[in-house]
């Protein structure tokens, strides 16, 4: 049994990454629980579960300040939420290493497409498809001063994206903020704020499809868990006060810098 | 006496107010049962020290679904099982709730107020699937 000093100040910095990256905060809590001694299946129950409590602390600040585009969330949901079904009944099935290994491989490919993507997002022309979604808005940007207008595009590419999020959400437990923003991001065309805004949005509805397949397994600890959401929401919040104040380019260094870090890290356990 | 008609602009703006009040409502239901969850933790974390000296808890919940495990909750608290554990679990069952929560105002509210028939199908569709993953077994 992991006591709580130890459990509660990794959860805050989980939580406080999370938010700041949109990633969702068991990115870096299932790596840490795993080096606490918690077995990687045991982690990832109970990082699905603190996802919920990120998400929903994260997002409501976001949701309030209309940085989240709802419509976006809502329809793309409808994707993870499957996706996080089956990926969660894939890990009760399959041994540890390979866990480990696919979480690396995530992580990794994450980092390498966000590096060789070129920067941010694109104004242009919308699509048929993602006009008849009203897939666009608008948001206050506090670091710019200024009220953003976009257009979302390629919804018809980003949806079946986000099933495969979806199932890698529900398979390790990570949320998968971080594919999330990536389409969001870089097949939509979303600004950046945006799209970490509403992948968090997203992660709380599909870490709550997984976390029911986890619940019914007997993975979940609430002892463990107790201490884990905590801390989760805690650093959630104050990095989603950070979040706002950042410029965009901010963001992007700081969400490259953890995943190349835990990627590594995770790849070398699996081993 | 004959009215105008509001133009599309008026329109516009209208919806765009409608939806910023969507903003609103969504994410107080969110910061809401956050803040309920964490409370019953608290407390459950709490009474579990002043009784024993240690917040730490080690119990499994194992062969139920979320409505299962709701039920067992209520069930324990009519009959006054108050315990550390009950505000515990309980404070896990509101943060699970919480999303499932937030779909179902989204849907009434996209039919009731803003009439979008198209983002109310979806978040149907939403809502089934979180519905069956709460009954899984």
């Amino acid at each position: 049994m992991v006591p709580f000093h130890l459990l509660f100040p990794v959860a805050v910095l989980a939580g406080f990454v999370g938010a700041m990256s949109g990633m969702g905060g068991g990115i870096v809590l299932i790596p840490a629980l795993t080096l606490l001694g918690i077995d990687i299946k045991h982690a990832i129950a109970i990082s699905i579960l603190s996802v919920i409590a990120t998400s929903s602390g994260s997002a409501s600040a976001y949701v309030r300040d209309h940085i989240t585009n709802l419509k976006v969330g809502m329809f793309l949901e409808m994707f993870t939420i499957v996706g996080a079904l089956v990926g969660a009944r894939i890990t009760l099935a399959v041994s540890r290493g390979p866990l480990y290994i696919a979480f690396g491989v995530v992580l990794l490919s994450s980092w390498a497409a966000l590096l060789l993507a070129g920067k941010g997002w694109h104004t242009g022309e919308q699509d048929a498809v993602t006009r008849w979604l009203e897939l666009e808005g608008s948001y206050p940007d506090q670091a710019l001063g200024a009220v953003i207008e976009y257009k979302g595009r390629r919804a018809y590419f980003g949806a079946p994206m986000m099933f495969g999020a979806g199932i890698i959400a529900g398979l390790l437990g990570i949320g998968a903020g971080a594919l999330k923003v990536l389409i969001h991001d870089l097949v939509m065309g979303l600004p950046p704020k945006v799209s970490t805004t509403t992948s968090n949005l997203i992660i709380g509805v599909t870490a709550l499809a997984g976390t029911s397949v986890y619940l019914f397994a007997g993975l979940i600890n609430p002892g463990l868990a107790a201490p884990v959401i905590l801390g989760v929401v805690a650093g959630a919040f104050a990095g989603t006060r950070l979040l706002v104040r950042l410029s965009n380019q901010s963001v992007r260094y700081f969400f490259l810098f953890v995943l190349l870090i835990l990627g590594i890290e995770m790849i070398v356990r699996g081993l | 006496m004959e009215f105008a008609k509001p133009s599309a602009d008026m329109q516009v703006s209208e919806a765009a107010a409608k939806e910023m009040k969507m903003d609103v409502l969504v994410g107080t239901i969110l910061l809401g049962g956050v803040l309920l969850s964490m409370i019953l933790v608290v407390i459950g974390l709490c009474w579990k020290w002043t009784h024993t000296g240690s917040v730490s808890e080690n119990y499994q919940l194992k062969g139920m679904n979320l409505i299962q495990l709701v039920l067992q909750e209520i069930h324990l608290a009519v009959h006054g099982a108050l315990r550390p554990r009950l505000f515990i679990t309980s404070g896990i069952v509101v943060l699970m709730l919480t999303p499932y929560l937030r779909v179902i105002a989204s849907v009434g509210y996209f039919s009731a107020i803003l009439k979008n028939w198209k983002y109310t199908l979806f978040t149907a569709i939403v809502l089934i699937v979180l519905t069956y993953s709460l009954f899984l077994r």
